[in-house]
């Protein structure tokens, strides 16, 4: 009987620490498929593989990191068991051209310029970037994780941390800014 | 003229370092800062819309649920073997006697999890147009409705304070057929569901003082939800609220019962 009460408590306690992740764990999820099916998946998987190694968890510990890192197993797990690879996916370059001519696109600044893209094409182009960059600029960008953290879910050094954000970053930045002058954005050079 | 390093960008950007005072007499530096700063700003913006939808949500609790049911079985199951090795003929009465326990046991109340899966899909049920909603606004119909359907009328919110009733539903919950209303209030809606189920055995375990009152906290599948005893019931406040305001709502639907 105290292994059931064990289990309730497991299971309370993992909706207590794990579950308000579960957003963060499907954005990672987002950012490393090619669709919203496989992400779901990778989402599902991950949080029931937490569930079940959750008695290794160390209570005070940083959850969200451990749950990322959990993901990228899982996914590392998706791409060698399913042969899923890390899609490089253009850019609908149609949504843009299809603007009005009273939606052209004016900027004075960077932060201008990409405002421009809608979420879904900032989130097509980071898709495009080899993957092990894509979850790196990912920790570190949009979840703020410090390069620290950051270093310990891959797995690799916190100087590699700080080169592939910075690389992944520049590639990315070269890649909007090409997609913005393919589209006419004027000004879009650097 | 020494440029900043990638490195030393990137910790300007984690703000691990300060800015130093090359920036201000380097417009490449300075400008290469600002798009990358752009770039990692944009990125979190694009993300900062997506959360896991319902459907998912419901999913994973679902799944989590059954695995501690099927890992609860196989306890049995081992506990069930032992007994067999271990027990020999002469004590075949043991062996009876265990196996009718983990069997009421096996068949007893479905897991605090399961109950609290059922109550958030209460609330959800509730939020939808379903055809069984009894859309009323004034707590007296509203108490009129369950005596009809559950032969007594739950304590009902003291209103004001923006809040509004929005209506009841009666159904099904563990095998028994129990009342729930939904009120509006300023933070978003919330289902009380009514029970006779104590809140540890639903799950909800977490005690705390409130006005002298012992409340109960928990929460599942995005929900919180807090409950506390009253006439031999519990009333679960459930909804996608913080504990402190549903536990001050309870505190504010039961004026007269509450100290």
């Amino acid at each position: 009987m105290n292994k059931t009460k064990d289990l309730t408590k497991k299971s309370s306690d993992f909706e207590e620490v794990a579950m308000p992740h579960l957003d963060t764990v499907y954005r990672a999820a987002i950012a490393m498929c090619s669709d919203i099916e496989t992400a779901e998946d990778l989402t599902q998987s991950t949080m029931l593989k937490a569930f079940e190694r959750f008695d290794t968890f160390s209570k005070g510990t940083n959850c969200k990191a451990w749950l990322l890192s959990i993901l990228r197993n899982k996914w590392i797990d998706m791409i060698r068991h399913k042969n899923i690879r890390g899609q490089v996916l253009p850019l609908d370059e149609n949504i843009v051209a299809d603007r009005k001519p009273e939606d052209e696109i004016k900027y004075s600044n960077c932060e201008d310029l990409l405002e421009n893209f809608s979420d879904e094409q900032v989130i097509e182009v980071l898709k495009s970037l080899p993957a092990e960059q894509r979850f790196t600029l990912f920790l570190v960008d949009v979840e703020q994780l410090n390069h620290q953290e950051a270093a310990e879910i891959m797995n690799i050094a916190v100087g590699t941390v700080k080169s592939r954000t910075s690389r992944a970053r520049t590639i990315l930045k070269k890649r909007l800014f090409s997609h913005a002058k393919k589209m006419g954005f004027t000004g879009g050079k650097r | 003229m020494n440029h900043l390093s990638e490195n030393e960008f990137e910790d300007i950007i984690r703000q691990s370092i300060p800015e130093p005072e090359h920036l201000s007499e380097c417009d490449r530096c300075r400008k290469l800062l600002a798009e990358k700063k752009a770039v990692a700003n944009r990125m979190r913006s694009a993300f900062s819309s997506i959360k896991a939808n319902k459907k998912l949500v419901d999913n994973i609790t679902n799944q989590i649920s059954s695995k501690e049911i099927s890992s609860r079985f196989h306890q049995v199951g081992i506990l069930k073997k032992i007994a067999f090795k271990k027990i020999v003929w002469p004590a075949a009465a043991a062996v009876f006697l265990t196996a009718a326990i983990l069997g009421i046991y096996v068949v007893g109340p479905s897991p605090a999890m399961a109950a609290r899966a059922e109550l958030v899909k209460i609330h959800r049920h509730n939020l939808s147009d379903a055809h069984e909603f009894y859309n009323e606004s004034d707590p007296e119909k509203l108490a009129g409705y369950f005596k009809d359907k559950l032969g007594f009328a739950p304590s009902m919110p003291a209103l004001g304070k923006g809040m509004a009733l929005r209506g009841c539903c009666v159904r099904h919950f563990q095998g028994q057929i129990v009342g729930s209303y939904v009120v509006d209030t300023p933070q978003g809606v919330m289902s009380v569901v009514v029970v006779t189920d104590k809140p540890e055995s639903l799950g909800i375990s977490g005690k705390f003082k409130y006005g002298g009152r012992a409340f109960y906290k928990s929460s599942f599948a995005k929900c919180d939800m807090v409950s506390t005893r009253l006439d031999n019931y519990s009333y679960c406040a459930v909804g996608e609220i913080s504990y402190e305001y549903l536990t001050d709502l309870l505190a504010r639907l039961m004026p007269e019962k509450l100290p």
